[in-house]
């Protein structure tokens, strides 16, 4: 750059700024307004978890009847296969819903280009709309997956079984299952964020939905 | 220091491949823009209006030929640079509004000043001073949807003012509204320009907004056809 520019603008920093605090409030704000489409994402991310906790959680609960001196009932191993099926078709559910959020934010992406926006900006608001639908997802998930998991081991070790299982465990399940739904709406929304970004502006503004 | 001429075009041209044929959508344009003057772009459609809009603003880059913004010329600035251009220097308008539907006008306003990083009280007040100047003090909280077109067209010429820019550039700004709201809009553009002394750059077909500028630029087939004097 000459040197003129900078002589004009002095007192004025020559970089934009968006930092991660303005994409939390914006993308707590995007969230907040488009309920309906963030409820897609929560209740994927939600569903698969849930499984993935109730397997988890019930192995702990017949363990610690085990333990109790009560019968030996496992979780079987082909049961973590299905697990596993349905965490990948809830990232799979999440980067399709983000892509159409995409291309219906295509004119926005594009504004937001023309008021200053980086692309590296538009990855981050993604990414934090995402990190909220997976926190979200996985305490919802979690919850459901520890309810399912006492019905389903209440019959064979007792319904108060989950109060004598290690409080440690239960509790590093929880951070566990919370992280893992966090990280999967993560992964699942950056190829969808990584696509945003790469918005030519002049392209966005004009596109119709 | 400060430029007279803000904005300077020399021989700007800008080709797109389309399939095995070359559309000239600009061809060799060169064109001085005086600091605080009023220029209407007219010319039917396909005469490279909004590509040259595209180029001035820093949304594009030209095949050849060079865009100077206070002497500066464009194309050799990197991603941070332009982001800067386009975020302090340039506002620009649109004939959709573009505003973001899920913020409110205020919001709206102040996401510019965001990017510029002026702390967010400051921002809204900001944009709050913004919006009352074009006479929506009473619809700060009101999104794009409860807004008339015209009073949407205010909060996007409330947001392009947002973080003092020398240069308007307006796409069409009357073209998606009635003929008394695009009177108001022509006399709010006009206002500021004259009295902060913006340079304003509209592309239009609308006889009004080029009655009220300083200069017509007449294009045709990516060239520049005739300038007169408004």
């Amino acid at each position: 750059m000459s040197d003129q520019w900078y002589e004009m603008n002095e007192e004025a920093p020559r970089r934009v700024q968006f930092t991660l605090m303005d994409a939390v409030r914006l993308g707590h704000e995007y969230i907040r307004r488009r309920l309906d489409r963030s409820l897609i994402n929560i209740a994927s991310i939600a569903l698969g978890l849930s499984f993935y906790t109730t397997m988890v959680i019930s192995d702990l609960l017949y363990s610690t009847s085990a333990r109790l001196g009560g019968g030996q009932v496992a979780v079987e191993s082909y049961q973590y296969w299905l697990v596993a099926v349905a965490l990948v078709v809830s990232i799979v559910g999440i980067t399709n819903a983000m892509l159409i959020a995409v291309y219906e934010r295509y004119r926005e992406i594009g504004t937001m280009k023309c008021l200053g926006a980086l692309d590296k900006h538009i990855v981050l608001l993604f990414l934090v709309e995402s990190f909220y639908q997976g926190l979200l997802g996985g305490l919802i998930g979690f919850t459901l997956g520890l309810a399912s998991a006492m019905v389903i081991t209440g019959f064979a070790a007792g319904f108060d079984i989950v109060l004598y299982a290690p409080k440690l465990s239960l509790l590093s399940i929880f951070a566990g299952s919370v992280s893992l739904a966090t990280a999967l709406s993560m992964v699942a929304t950056l190829y969808p964020a990584w696509r945003a970004s790469k918005l030519n502006p002049v392209e966005a503004l004009r596109y119709e939905l | 220091m400060s430029y007279e001429n803000v904005i300077e075009l020399r021989d700007l041209q800008r080709y797109y491949q389309m399939g095995a044929e070359t559309v000239k959508a600009l061809d060799g344009v060169d064109l001085e823009i005086k600091r605080g003057e009023y220029i209407s772009i007219v010319g039917p459609s396909g005469s490279g209006k909004t590509t040259l809009f595209n180029l001035v603003g820093g949304l594009d880059k030209p095949t050849k030929g060079s865009v100077f913004i206070d002497g500066v010329d464009i194309s050799q600035l990197d991603a941070y640079e332009l982001a800067w251009l386009r975020c302090r220097k340039i506002g620009y308008i649109f004939q959709s509004f573009n505003l973001i539907q899920v913020l409110t006008a205020l919001e709206n306003v102040s996401l510019p000043t965001v990017f510029a990083g002026t702390p967010h009280d400051e921002g809204l007040k900001k944009a709050e001073k913004l919006l009352d100047q074009v006479g929506l003090g009473e619809r700060l909280h009101h999104r794009p949807t409860e807004l008339s077109a015209g009073q949407q067209q205010r909060v996007a010429i409330a947001r392009a003012l947002a973080n003092d820019p020398s240069i308007i550039l307006a796409d069409e700004p009357t073209g998606n509204l009635d003929l008394n709201t695009g009177m108001e809009i022509i006399d709010l553009l006009h206002g500021l320009n004259k009295m902060r002394g913006l340079t304003l750059v509209a592309a239009t077909h609308d006889l009004k907004m080029i009655k009220a500028s300083d200069r017509i630029v007449w294009m045709r087939d990516g060239m520049v056809e005739k300038v007169e004097r408004g």
